[in-house]
């Protein structure tokens, strides 16, 4: 279990789209419940609950990857295993897109309403 | 060098070949529904998905023709819906993803220096599933009751209501059976990627077409149960009135949709993904240098895989979701883009740093990339909300995905065709026949489709089976079906230059193209055993850096070069860096996965003409072969006669923990789970979005009967996990004997779960909410009866002395399955019994 958390193992090939998709679906589907179970009033702007609570999930998940993304990198460079050296770059180019595709994806919050 | 078949062997070597011959070689006549090797179920896959494309290709001229005029009276309404619709479902069920499939399953081992996939007899299963569920879907056609609901069936359209026929039937049967031939080649492309390449290929040496491969197959496990969801439920509307998608019962139609596109979507990239595995693949063998970037090619293919499961809802933009959720998927489409351009860059960068040869093959490359970059700048076009809104469900859409899918997947298919031709037939293809073809098939194809894109400019919607010549749009129309007729005539000429080809192709030299992957160290057309024996290969071009490769191979020179013993066997090796762990004995041939998929068959068409009797009975034969054949595996003597081995080789995978069998329940479980993970969405989103969805006040279930068998599930997964410790130690002492037990265990579960299911008293055809609880715990009552029987089994089979402390694999697998129904169990009664006490009435 230990070798998979390794940010050299393959593993982590699919570590920060993972995190991404888990981000993803949070986001959409506690966009819909919460338009469903409590929208805010139709004439407020973006300035609600929901938007605040989808910022900041994209926030703290894009923070996650981007610092991945770093440690990948390091995990690579002390590396002296070429197969583990290549995995950690690339792991660390997949975490810095998913960190780019977070912040990406949710910045709508911060100039749509959440449920209209 | 000239063709290895030429070498002159030693009269041992020679015996070596005729022994391989002997045990891989395959029967003849009515034997010859036995084959599962890969090479031959390979090529009936593709030669079956080429005879589908034919006929999907008809489909698409007679479209043409009815809509070359307007106020045409060639086809009526209702024959042009039927034709729409097989068209579509022919293109993408039966022919992109089986002919896709086939291909894989043909080149995997060869590219990866393997003898056979890691599951022959499920391979030959899945190409029957596929033949059989493809002929039930085409045989509407002919009795002409063919779906007419468009080839994503959205309800209520297909719903009993306004598609009263046995089309839909038709359509949800046949393509779940199809399916089940999808998901069996995705598991076991999935597990023969990772565990039998040869010995010190690392992961990241394996050829670039490996891991398009692999993402696909792991695409298909994760991406095709939805749809199975969604049809096994419509179905069950349709023949019992379960409500899933019905407003009036709770349900919600556009619940449909999320299950289909969830499928459909990431369908594309499944299609996409192999063609640009071809590319990879060709344009370094024809730029004559290695691939520039291998590691950003790799990333890109693991991103394209993930982002494409998230743009299901742009197929839904105008279904009135709030704009927040809107813009989610709309950023999400065109991130897609990112890892579309990374490969197109690559591709360009390793055509500008080499030296590119402008063979038949690279004509098609270069086809493809032409019309794969507009159809993806016209995808980017799409993914702005503003303007789907505009173009939503007209011939822009309709020329987007022609354009996608023939430029991403049929031209690279041929270039792959032409490409590994000679490996099949050891003949060259003729260039003249198929550049005439090429340029007939790509004119023809812009000529239809570019000009489609003005006709859904002008606001022509798909599906109007004709039009007004005051639309203006007439002679759009004219251009694109002229441009049909020539692509088709591009088709004859092709299929014309193949059936010529293998009579009149000159003779191929070994390696044609001058190659870097394994294929082409084989004897052409290659011997049903690929390599008679299994070479080192550390480095990702073994052909380059050691041409003697072929010769070496050839004469025996490497591993596993010993058939005294009479056994299939490959290696398996170690996922990450190659290493060898087990020999790994393959199944020969076997009537079973005949037999198996008739029983099967036999279950699709009693559903069709609903005589449920006949289709549980065959549901009963079907378990039963299936089990049966389960049972001669591992050590059983029919299986494994002789199981020494030389010294020097790593033991035969059933006497270890960790084979492949292990890691084919493991994949075949993210298919499970993301069948059931489609259910429980399907549970929460009726829940909280279908307007007439009715919770009770409190759960109709037994909450001390569901804990109950709860218990007997727990504490049977704790003695499976405890037994499976002691194993690993080398200890069977009570193997047998707790076997049993557990089995009793799962069958007390099995019982509980129907005594609650008896007396919860639901009214599924009543309401959703019903509806949805019982396919819920029918599906965990299922499973408790598999662990059940796969248990009980295993006692018999310790008895029997084909599972011990030295065989030990089985169990194992077992335990997974163990593991994964705990999970299921407990997860399931949180969502259906206690959300719901807690949270009440509220719907």
């Amino acid at each position: 279990m230990k070798h998979l958390l390794s940010l050299t193992h393959p593993i982590q090939l699919v570590g920060g789209l993972t995190i991404w998709s888990i981000w993803f679906v949070a986001i959409y589907g506690g966009l819909s419940v919460a338009c469903a179970v409590a929208p805010p009033d139709p004439l407020r702007d973006m300035w609600t609950g929901i938007n605040l609570a989808v910022g900041l999930a994209t926030l703290g998940a894009m923070a996650l990857l981007l610092l991945l993304s770093w440690a990948a990198v390091l995990a690579a460079r002390r590396t002296s295993v070429r197969r583990e050296c290549y995995f950690g770059n690339v792991s660390a180019g997949i975490y810095l897109f998913s960190a780019g595709a977070t912040l990406f994806v949710g910045y709508p919050v911060i100039f749509l309403p959440p449920c209209l | 060098m000239s063709d290895i078949k030429d070498a002159t062997l030693t009269p041992e070597v020679q015996r070596l070949h005729k022994g391989m011959q002997e045990v891989w070689g395959n029967p003849k006549g009515l034997r010859a529904l036995t084959v599962v090797n890969h090479t031959t179920v390979g090529l009936r896959f593709m030669v079956t998905g080429a005879i589908f494309f034919l006929i999907g290709g008809l489909l698409a001229m007679l479209i043409r023709t009815q809509l070359a005029f307007p106020d045409n009276n060639f086809m009526s309404p209702e024959v042009y819906n039927q034709v729409f619709t097989m068209h579509g479902t022919v293109m993408m069920f039966l022919f992109a993803i089986p002919i896709l499939e086939g291909l894989a399953i043909y080149m995997i081992p060869k590219m990866l220096g393997a003898r056979d996939l890691v599951c022959p007899r499920l391979t030959a299963f899945g190409y029957f599933c596929y033949l059989f569920g493809g002929i039930i879907l085409f045989s509407s056609l002919i009795l002409e009751m063919a779906p007419a609901s468009g080839w994503f069936m959205y309800t209520p359209l297909s719903s009993g209501e306004y598609s009263p026929g046995p089309g839909s039937d038709f359509w949800l049967l046949g393509i779940t059976f199809v399916e089940i031939s999808a998901l069996s080649a995705g598991v076991e492309l999935v597990v023969s990627i990772l565990r039998t390449r040869t010995q010190g290929m690392a992961l990241h040496k394996m050829p670039l077409f490996a891991w398009y491969i692999l993402a696909m197959a792991l695409m298909i496990v994760v991406g095709f149960p939805p749809l199975i969801l969604g049809s096994i439920l419509l179905e069950l509307e349709r023949a019992t009135g379960m409500p899933f998608f019905d407003v009036a019962g709770g349900g919600d139609p556009v619940l449909w949709a999320h299950l289909f596109w969830l499928f459909g979507h990431p369908e594309v990239y499944i299609i996409f993904l192999p063609g640009a595995g071809i590319v990879s693949t060709l344009i370094p063998v024809f730029a004559g240098r290695p691939i520039v970037g291998y590691g950003w090619v790799v990333a890109a293919i693991i991103i394209m895989g993930f982002v494409s499961f998230g743009l299901w809802v742009h197929h839904m933009f105008t279904l009135g979701i709030p704009q927040l959720a809107l813009a989610f998927f709309s950023a999400a489409s065109m991130l897609v883009a990112i890892p579309t351009a990374i490969q197109i860059f690559v591709w360009l960068s390793t055509l500008w740093l080499g030296r590119p040869r402008m063979t038949l093959p690279m004509l098609w490359i270069v086809g493809f990339l032409v019309i794969f970059v507009l159809g993806g700048l016209t995808g980017v076009m799409l993914a702005l909300v503003p303007f789907n809104w505009q173009v939503h469900d007209t011939h822009f859409v309709v020329a987007h995905m022609h354009y996608v899918l023939v430029g991403g997947m049929l031209f690279p298919l041929m270039a792959g065709l032409y490409y590994w031709l000679p490996q099949v037939s050891g003949r060259m293809p003729s260039e003249r026949l198929g550049k005439w073809s090429f340029w007939l098939i790509f004119l023809g194809f812009n000529v239809t489709f570019l000009v489609m894109h003005w006709t859904g400019l002008l606001g022509m919607r798909r599906r109007v089976f004709t039009y007004d010549t005051a639309m203006g749009w007439d002679i759009y129309n004219l251009i694109s079906s002229v441009g049909g007729f020539i692509m088709s005539a591009g088709v004859a000429l092709l299929i014309l230059d193949i059936a010529l080809h293998f009579r009149f192709g000159k003779k191929a030299p070994q390696n044609p193209w001058g190659a870097d992957t394994l294929e082409w160290a084989m004897p052409k057309p290659p011997t049903p055993y690929n390599f008679v024996s299994l070479p080192k290969v550390e480095t990702r071009h073994p052909l380059w850096e050691e041409p003697e490769l072929s010769r070496t191979i050839y004469e025996g020179q490497h591993g596993l070069a010993n058939i005294e013993h009479g056994r299939r066997e490959t290696w398996g090796s170690d996922a990450l860096t190659g290493k060898l762990r087990e020999t790994i004995h393959l199944p020969s041939n076997s009537w079973w996965p005949l037999f198996s998929s008739l029983a099967l068959a036999v279950v699709c068409i009693s559903l069709l003409v609903r005589v449920y009797w006949v289709a549980a009975l065959a549901a009963l034969v079907a378990v039963v072969l299936l089990l049966r054949w389960s049972w001669e595996n591992g050590a059983h003597p029919k299986v494994a006669p002789d199981a020494t081995l030389e010294p020097s080789e790593p033991p035969l995978h059933f006497h270890t923990m960790n084979g492949p069998g292990v890691w084919t329940m493991s994949v075949s479980h993210l298919a499970n789970g993301s069948l059931y993970l489609s259910l429980l969405f399907g549970w929460f989103y009726l829940w909280t979005v279908a307007p007439e969805w009715q919770m009770p006040e409190s759960s109709p279930l037994s909450m001390p009967l569901l804990v109950l068998a709860g218990a007997a599930l727990t504490l049977g997964a704790f003695v499976l996990s405890k037994l499976v410790r002691r194993l690993r130690r080398r200890n069977d002492v009570g193997l047998g004997g707790g076997m049993y037990l557990i089995g009793v265990l799962g069958v007390l579960q099995s019982a509980l779960i129907g005594i609650v299911i008896w007396q919860a008293e639901l009214a599924p055809i009543e309401s959703a909410h019903d509806a949805t609880l019982l396919v819920a715990l029918v599906y965990v009552l299922i499973h408790a009866l598999l662990g059940a029987i796969l248990c009980l089994l295993q006692g018999l089979r310790v008895g029997y002395g084909f599972v011990s402390a030295e065989m030990p694999m089985e169990p194992v697998v077992v335990l997974r399955l163990w593991h994964y129904n705990l999970v299921v169990y407990w997860t399931l009664f949180v969502a259906i019994w206690v959300m719901p006490t807690l949270l009440g009435g509220a719907s």
